[in-house]
């Protein structure tokens, strides 16, 4: 499953949250490179080439990572750390989406360095335009240091 | 007591420290004064205010001293009960944070599956559901938003209540406006908005602007049946206090249910008339009580309402 190309990396515990957002992203044809993980261990094997990643390329990075918080195992406080803590990985910019509007989480996660963060809104519609935007920002108008 | 030797008994409680400092005071021919443990002969313990005054020779060093001692046992007693209390207090506050947290958390999640799902549908099978399918799907979107919306209002009621209230000069006339060229974007507006010169407030900047955007919105909302609707925003001062009112010409409300305006989920028209969730002047109490003012409503049905509230100036 090797690709050369990573677009997204989508970090989401949640099924359902992960269907919709990738079906949005679809919607504006950025999804063609993306992958998704189920959990924050996962991510950083994934990220740093180890475990059932051990060997892959870390040199091939996404353009984006679009991290949920409450994960099971490791949180995405925890894969925001270590990613920000790396220099290999903390250019990658990272977006934050989470249900939580909760202030102690969104200091923290600029703390960490986060490069944005996004409340899942209930509302459908409006998830899909936040995705998108973002989705779209990140991918095409963001200039990512060479 | 009077004395060369002391007759004070340490109870066990103070440390080594602590008394050495006490007697290296009272050595030095200086008075000290602190709250002491003391032990009866009888072995109960009791506290005392002291305040121990050495006499001085002539060469300077203490020959006796006196010592003036109030039982403050009952304002320990006391004070370990009201710390105890503090103490609980605050941990049923850290209980009800994780609590909202998890609310906000773990109920949106689902909510938005099921808006998101039944868009889905809508999106990919409308067409073959026909009007009464996708009037269905309409209802079961409407009631999730309209549920996310209650989590949203209700943790943000409960926020207020931790929320500590930093007082400041604000200019309301700025602050009105700004609210107004906020409200007036939101759909259907059509409303007449008069901003009469107001006087300023010392108050929470955030938490009046949560305030005024809650009224004006409502006198926005409630107004938006009639031919012209119209909004007139002004302030009075009297005695020490200032007096907002925002006042509209819309559906207003029987004064016999007045009581229950300002109550959590309570509402005096069905989502039909008008949408809402019955947190929004309760909110607004919340807001102006914990500034020490007062909040009420006048009003007849169909004939307006103005609703005003009070700050201590």
């Amino acid at each position: 499953m090797e690709n050369n190309v990573i677009e997204i990396l989508l970090v989401e515990d949640n099924m359902h949250d992960a269907e919709m957002t990738i079906r949005a992203l679809k919607k504006q044809n950025i999804a063609n490179n993306l992958i998704h993980l189920k959990d924050g261990a996962m991510a950083l094997d994934f990220l740093f080439g180890t475990g059932e990643y051990s060997g892959r390329n870390t040199q091939i990075k996404p353009k984006v990572i679009l991290l949920d918080l409450k994960m099971p195992k490791v949180n995405g406080l925890e894969v925001l750390e270590k990613i920000k803590a790396n220099e290999d990985t903390k250019k990658i910019p990272v977006v934050v989406l989470t249900s939580s509007k909760e202030h102690p989480d969104i200091e923290k996660c600029y703390e960490l360095g986060v490069n944005s963060y996004i409340v899942k809104p209930v509302e459908f519609t409006n998830f899909i335009k936040a995705v998108s935007d973002l989705g779209l920002y990140w991918l095409l108008l963001n200039q990512p240091p060479q | 007591m009077v004395g060369q030797n002391t007759s004070m008994v340490n109870s066990g409680y103070h440390s080594k420290e602590f008394m050495a400092e006490m007697w290296d005071t009272i050595k030095a021919g200086k008075i000290w004064k602190g709250e002491f443990r003391n032990k009866r002969k009888d072995g109960t313990l009791y506290w005392v205010n002291t305040t121990i005054i050495p006499f001085i020779d002539e060469e300077g060093k203490p020959y006796q001293f006196m010592g003036i001692k109030t039982d403050i046992t009952e304002n320990k007693e006391h004070e370990f009960e009201l710390s105890e209390r503090a103490k609980e207090i605050e941990s049923i506050n850290k209980e009800l944070e994780s609590f909202s947290y998890s609310i906000s958390h773990d109920l949106r999640a689902p909510l938005r599956a099921v808006d998101g799902y039944a868009l889905m549908l809508e999106e990919d099978f409308g067409p073959t559901l026909g009007t009464e399918g996708n009037r269905l799907i309409g209802v079961i979107r409407h009631n999730a938003q309209h549920m996310g919306q209650l989590i949203d209002d209700l943790l943000n009621f409960s926020r207020l209540g931790r929320k500590e209230v930093k007082k400041a000069r604000v200019n309301m006339q700025e602050l009105t406006e700004s609210i107004l060229r906020e409200i007036q974007v939101g759909k259907d507006f059509k409303a007449e908005v008069e901003i009469k010169p107001l006087d300023t407030a010392m108050a929470d900047q955030s938490l009046l602007y949560n305030v005024m955007s809650n009224l004006m919105s409502n006198a926005v909302k409630y107004s938006s049946k009639v031919e012209r609707p119209k909004v007139i925003i002004s302030s009075e001062k009297k005695d020490n206090e200032v007096i907002f009112s925002v006042k509209d010409n819309g559906a207003g409300f029987d004064m016999e249910y007045a009581n229950k305006l300002f109550g959590v989920f309570q509402r005096l028209h069905t989502s039909d008339e008008f949408e809402g969730t019955g947190v929004g002047l309760a909110t607004v109490q919340r807001i102006i009580h914990k500034h020490g003012g007062h909040v009420w409503a006048e009003s007849k049905i169909d004939q307006g309402a103005t609703f005003y509230f009070s700050l201590p100036n």
